[in-house]
């Protein structure tokens, strides 16, 4: 068996094993031997890569919020819970504004998406909240409630920070934001944390059970607009990015949407 | 007129290590829409898919939305799930299909249009000095990641298939849509083209110092 035998039957042996020609050629030729050890070797080595890598924690988050949605997730009652007499809310009205705030968050993602320059996002958010001020105040226990879940929820940072995104980290240059943050060109900061803590409030009210995990979800989803944000803010040009910003503050939208859902 | 609520009692945590039911059984309990069933099986095999997606499209935005949507299709139709191949393996090559299709909606190729080796060559290729320096124990792993995100998309598609995934080459010659020869073809292609990569890595460390 010659050098150009071991070339050309190599793709078929390769991992199947040679016969007696092959291998007596292999040790009576050291480049042969040396091809094969090597190709063994990279076959051998990246083995090891499979699995080595986890997906960031808002992978599991959008997962599960569209199973909920598609109500692939449901529920599970334990027939040997004890029912609890909940009375009944005087004024089950509060929950209406999550729809409007939900759709306020989606037109601010897309209006953020087309225009650079666009304005605050408090000023559209503001809408809702304009209409939230129209509606009698709420009792003393929300107020109240309120005051504990904002001091809970980390609130949305209003000011950029310096630091990378870690969900467009990964394969990019490293780069150190230059300058101070600029208030004339803030980016839109995610939904004030008043209309998060107000949410959070509703959820504890009508579906108590369910306050953890919208909790949570609002975090990560929160987390995600703050870095993508910055982001984009370092890198005005890349699309995917903003098209990414536009799908996490559907999510939140759909977030919002899932608990009206629940409450009404 | 005061409502009725029924509160879930004791009805546990499947994440929390100390009640670790089995993947069988959360198959089970994901069929009947029980959540923290799916966060199970998502934890189960999260880090194999989505490694799978990132090596495959070299992106970690473009593998998340994969590995969202291969979960996301799992689960949909996890209600036919019979039992009768592993899960894994279900859910494998349920990954591999949602990546091809992206790949092949970017109208990027999957596999090289060669057939056949060239068979011109007397000797295997010996380059970058007659002193080389052994793959092994002079290559890490990051240059080894670095050197198959290179691969031209055809080559890097069996390579990560067969090489880090382990599918059999019937099994990919049946996704992709080649034969089997190809596919073996290509591996082999695949690997001479990293023992390339990997000796030049190492050629120019060296020159560097």
């Amino acid at each position: 068996m010659t050098c150009a035998d071991v070339q050309r039957v190599l793709p078929e042996i390769m991992d199947a094993g040679g016969d007696l020609e092959f291998e007596a050629h292999l040790k009576s030729c050291p480049a042969c031997s040396e091809l094969v050890n090597e190709l063994e070797w990279i076959a051998a080595e990246s083995r090891e890569l499979a699995g080595s890598e986890d997906p960031p924690d808002r992978v599991w988050v959008r997962i599960s919020n569209q199973l909920r949605a598609e109500g692939i997730i449901r529920d599970q009652v334990d027939p040997a819970a004890r029912p609890v007499v909940v009375p009944a809310p005087a004024r089950r009205w509060n929950a209406w504004w999550l729809a409007p705030v939900a759709v306020a968050i989606l037109v601010a993602g897309s209006y953020e998406l087309g225009h650079r320059n666009a304005p605050s996002f408090s000023q559209v958010a503001q809408q809702p909240t304009q209409q939230l001020q129209a509606t009698p105040s709420p009792s003393p226990q929300t107020s109240a409630t309120n005051q504990q879940v904002a001091q809970q929820v980390p609130p949305a940072p209003s000011a950029p920070s310096a630091s990378r995104p870690v969900i467009l980290a990964k394969h990019r240059p490293t780069e150190v934001a230059s300058g101070p943050a600029s208030t004339a060109r803030r980016e839109i900061s995610p939904p004030a944390s008043e209309e998060d803590a107000q949410f959070l409030s509703e959820v504890s009210q009508y579906a108590p059970t369910m306050r953890t995990t919208y909790e949570k979800q609002l975090r990560a989803v929160n987390t995600e607009i703050r870095e993508t944000q910055e982001y984009i803010r370092l890198h005005p040009e890349d699309l995917d990015a903003r098209q990414h910003l536009l799908e996490t503050y559907q999510q939140k939208a759909l977030l919002y949407q899932m608990a009206l859902d629940r409450i009404q | 007129m005061p409502h009725l609520n029924r509160v879930a009692a004791g009805k546990g945590n499947l994440t929390d290590p100390k009640q670790k039911i089995t993947e069988a059984e959360a198959i089970e309990q994901a069929k009947q829409g029980d959540e923290a069933a799916f966060e199970v099986l998502y934890q189960l095999h999260k880090r194999r898919v989505y490694s799978l997606c990132l090596r495959m499209v070299s992106n970690p935005s473009q593998a998340e939305d994969l590995a969202q949507e291969a979960f996301l299709q799992l689960f949909r139709k996890i209600g036919t799930f019979r039992g009768e191949s592993a899960f894994s393996t279900w859910l494998h090559r349920m990954t591999v299909n949602v990546v091809l299709m992206q790949l092949r909606k970017k109208g990027l190729p999957i596999v090289s249009l060669e057939e056949t080796l060239e068979a011109d060559e007397e000797a295997p290729r010996k380059e970058f000095g007659a002193d080389d320096v052994k793959l092994a124990g002079s290559v890490d792993r990051m240059q080894l990641e670095r050197a198959i995100n290179r691969l031209p998309p055809g080559y890097k598609t069996v390579f990560v298939l067969h090489d880090v995934e382990g599918f059999e080459h019937n099994e990919i010659a049946q996704m992709v849509g080649c034969s089997i020869g190809n596919s073996k073809s290509q591996l082999h292609k695949a690997r001479l083209k990293l023992r390339d990569y990997l000796k030049s890595m190492r050629a120019e460390k060296a020159k560097t110092g």
